[in-house]
């Protein structure tokens, strides 16, 4: 590592779109950063907002959420319970002073490899922007 | 806890990318590892037997595989562990090809983030807990609901096979729409002629003694789920014996009391004791008790008296509420047609001799109304007719989609006219022509090819205004932005959109199978899965799941009996996959919020006790409910939130 920031960004993936996305995005040899751990989940409507905040508290710098595009989802509609989660999420972030940048939500079907390393490149290049994400405790007071 | 880790080189796909020395010095030491090994090929012949064998010699607690993406081989290395006598939910796999090795550049970062991917992993499945399929005995039995063609296929081919099959028709008869039209498209078949082998086989063929044929009945009510239904019918009387009505129709010609007869859409009228068509089967009357005098308590006994078999009509027959069990239901309605009264500007309903293509179809039917003669109101036969496309349909004040079968009939329509009305004049007034298939385009051309028949596109349905003008239609519509012109005729067919039947909501709430935006069943998938509904076990046959022609509905028919035969087999356990929702009743508060969030109706609430509970048989492990609820009391098996919150914190050691 060129000694440049690296964060560590947390995504949370469904299984049947946008994990098979970034599968195919393997096949297809597009390299990526390395920055992003892939957490599988059955459909994006099991992410659980305290997933979100355990990433950012054990020290992620940012997290993203991917599900399958709005009326494909495997489970017919678990992705839009996780943007009702995502949009939640992003105001209990400002809340708490946290960059909405870091916490990224987006729909990549399983074709889509292009966008889902778009998304991973996007990402990587905000968080790294901002820096490192300074846990919770030193938020406090401000 | 001994942990075995198994890292695949696949070639070198992962090799040339994460250096396995690295990854084993990173792995040993951690908490619970026992082993690490690096294979060449693990789903191989040669390294699936290593596995297999190394497995039973080494016996881990849990397994963690680095390999390709689970989506290829998860289910490989899952029988390979219970083949090893090890439980395979105690297994993780690390996609260190498709998300490491192929896509990463450095090596160095390659490594290192397959090492840490696999310490999250172990970390998540220490915490995996042994899980088994459960298998549930199933009623192989199958409930058909509506005896149309999608229905009758059905029936026929699982009633074929050796299954019991109930089929529940609202109407005295069956056979749906197609028995009611003289011919077909594209190629002119006879209607009744077409479907009769059919018919004929459900009623007495060969297999006919495993079919169960309730007319006159409705689905009232379904409890249960996929493999064992009940489902409760109620059976209106019919007022004769079925197993005695010799069919001779002695009793029709004495009725004193007569109605409209709706099969024709009240063209004309039918008796209180009546076969809705001639040919109609099965060839048993019915008795309308609105309209039979004896039945409203006046004194008429001509039926009985004309009847030559004693105690084929019964007065005291009463309604019934019966119940049928099943494993599958199969919901084959049919459909409707939009509202031709909610456009105006076209006349039906206020103009006489404006028909809708149905009405039309009966005035076309040797059986019908008219007997097959194409007659106007005033008893002559018309000079010109003219059919409208696109009634209501591909329009966002109507119905936005397009139907895809009116422009097949109104080509029909138009040969038949040209056959039994020599000369006459034909106007096609549409908005957009489709004509999909390797024999449908053979009527339109045809049209397209005749003298006496005129195309006219109009852009939108208000552009046409019916009118009546010394005896005629006089229909006006715009040629361009400015000018008008009209054309005057002696009748006019209408070709409304295809819609769901009004009464298709109230079926599918009490089969809690949702619909669509457009109001029809709603399938699990458009493409992949448009036989099935949202609910496991309730199948979608013909046009109750969209606009569809009878050689779909047919193919619906054999499709939904392809997934009751395959999935409920006589004698097969049904498997139940353990990865499903589990509710806590101890922390349940019974918010209900895991009710409203489920998409499958798998979780119920339980008013007594205060809890839901989650029935597994319709779960489908997506984890929405398990996210959602407030209490943490509902447990995702193998994601639960233990073991995802571990993976995190392994990522982020
Ligand atoms: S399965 Fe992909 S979002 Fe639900």
């Amino acid at each position: 590592m060129s000694g440049e920031f690296e964060p560590k960004i947390v995504g949370f993936l469904c299984n049947w779109c946008s994990y098979a996305g970034a599968d195919k995005a393997g096949t297809a040899q597009s390299p990526y950063p390395p920055n992003v751990s892939i957490v599988k989940v059955m459909c994006s409507g099991r992410v659980d907002p305290q997933f979100v905040m355990a990433a950012f508290d054990k020290g992620a710098d940012g997290v993203i959420m991917l599900a399958c595009h709005p009326g494909d989802c495997h489970y017919t509609e678990g992705n839009l319970r996780a943007l009702g989660r995502h949009r939640m999420l992003l105001r209990l972030l400002e809340q708490l002073g946290i960059e909405k940048e870091r916490c990224v939500m987006d729909y990549v079907s399983a074709g889509e490899s292009e966008k889902f390393v778009k998304v991973i490149n996007d990402t990587v290049r905000a968080v790294r922007e901002l820096g490192p994400f300074r846990p919770f405790s030193s938020h406090s007071g401000k | 806890m001994r942990i075995g880790v198994y890292l695949c080189n696949c070639g070198g796909n992962i090799k040339d990318k994460i250096d396995a020395e690295k990854v084993r010095a990173g792995v040993l030491g951690l908490p619970g590892v026992g082993y690490f090994k690096a294979v060449d090929f693990l789903c191989s012949e040669g390294g699936k037997d290593f596995l297999a064998g190394d497995l039973k010699t080494e016996r881990p607690d849990r397994v963690v595989i680095a390999a390709c993406t689970p989506r290829e081989h998860e289910n490989t290395f899952m029988k390979i562990l219970a083949s090893s006598g090890i439980n395979p939910y105690l297994m993780q796999m690390v996609n260190v090809r498709e998300q490491i090795a192929w896509v990463t550049e450095d090596k160095a970062m390659a490594t290192e983030k397959a090492a840490r991917l696999i310490s999250a992993a172990l970390r998540r499945v220490s915490l995996h807990e042994p899980l088994s399929k459960r298998e549930i005995d199933v009623c192989p039995d199958v409930l058909v609901i509506g005896a149309g063609p999608a229905g009758l296929k059905a029936a026929l081919s699982m009633a074929e096979s050796g299954r019991r099959v109930s089929i529940v028709e609202k109407s005295p008869v069956i056979g749906g729409m197609p028995v009611r039209y003289e011919e077909l498209f594209p190629s002119m078949e006879c209607g009744p002629c077409m479907l009769e082998p059919v018919l004929s086989e459900v009623l007495h063929g060969e297999h006919s003694e495993n079919i169960e044929l309730l007319t006159l009945s409705e689905a009232v009510g379904v409890i249960g789920s996929y493999g064992n239904f009940t489902v409760k019918i109620k059976k209106r009387p019919r007022y004769i014996d079925a197993e005695k009505c010799i069919g001779c129709a002695e009793c029709i010609g004495v009725c004193p009391a007569s109605a409209e007869n709706e099969f024709n859409y009240g063209m004309n009228e039918r008796k209180a004791i009546y076969v809705p068509f001639a040919g109609a089967l099965p060839n048993i009357p019915s008795i309308d008790e609105t309209v039979c005098l004896r039945l409203k308590g006046k004194e008429c006994s001509l039926c009985l008296d004309a009847c030559p078999v004693e105690g084929a009509i019964r007065f005291d027959e009463k309604e019934q509420t019966i119940e049928r069990n099943a494993g599958a239901v199969i919901v084959a309605t049919g459909s409707g047609l939009y509202d031709c009264k909610k456009i105006p500007n076209l006349g039906y309903g206020r103009l006489s001799d404006v028909y809708t293509g149905a009405e039309f179809e009966r005035m076309l039917s040797s059986n019908g109304p008219t007997e097959g003669n194409i007659k106007t109101s005033k008893g002559k036969s018309p000079k010109s007719v003219a059919i409208m496309h696109c009634v209501g349909s591909l329009d966002k004040n109507h119905i936005e989609y397009c139907s895809g079968i009116c422009c097949q009939y109104a080509f029909k329509f138009n040969h038949l006219l040209g056959k039994k009305l020599p000369g006459v004049r034909i106007f096609h007034f549409y908005k957009e022509l489709a004509v999909p298939g390797k024999e449908e385009f053979e009527l339109y051309a045809h049209a397209k090819g005749d003298p006496n028949t005129t195309f006219i596109r109009y852009a939108d349905i208000t552009d046409l205004k019916v009118g009546s003008k010394g005896g005629k239609k006089a229909i006006l519509f715009k040629k361009s932005a400015k000018k008008s012109d009209s054309v005057s005729v002696d009748m006019v067919v209408l070709c409304p959109a295809v819609v769901p039947l009004p009464d298709s909501a109230k079926l599918g709430g009490i089969l809690g199978s949702p619909a669509d935006r457009f109001g029809f069943f709603e399938e699990l998938h458009g493409r992949l899965d448009a036989s099935q509904s949202k609910i496991k076990g309730i199948y979608l046959a013909g046009a109750c799941q969209s606009p569809m022609d009878i050689q779909s509905a047919m193919t619906q028919g054999m499709a939904v009996s392809g997934y009751v035969l395959s999935g409920l087999v006589h004698g097969r356990k049904l498997e139940i996959s353990p990865v499903c929702a589990v509710v806590d009743p101890e922390k349940c508060s019974g918010c209900r919020v895991c009710v409203s969030v489920c998409p499958y109706k798998a979780i119920s609430y339980d008013p007594e006790k205060e809890t839901a509970a989650v029935n597994d048989v319709l779960c489908q492990g997506c984890g929405t409910c398990v996210a959602a609820c407030p209490s943490g009391a509902i447990k995702g098996n193998h994601f639960t939130t233990e073991e995802i919150m571990a993976e995190i914190e392994g990522i982020l050691r």
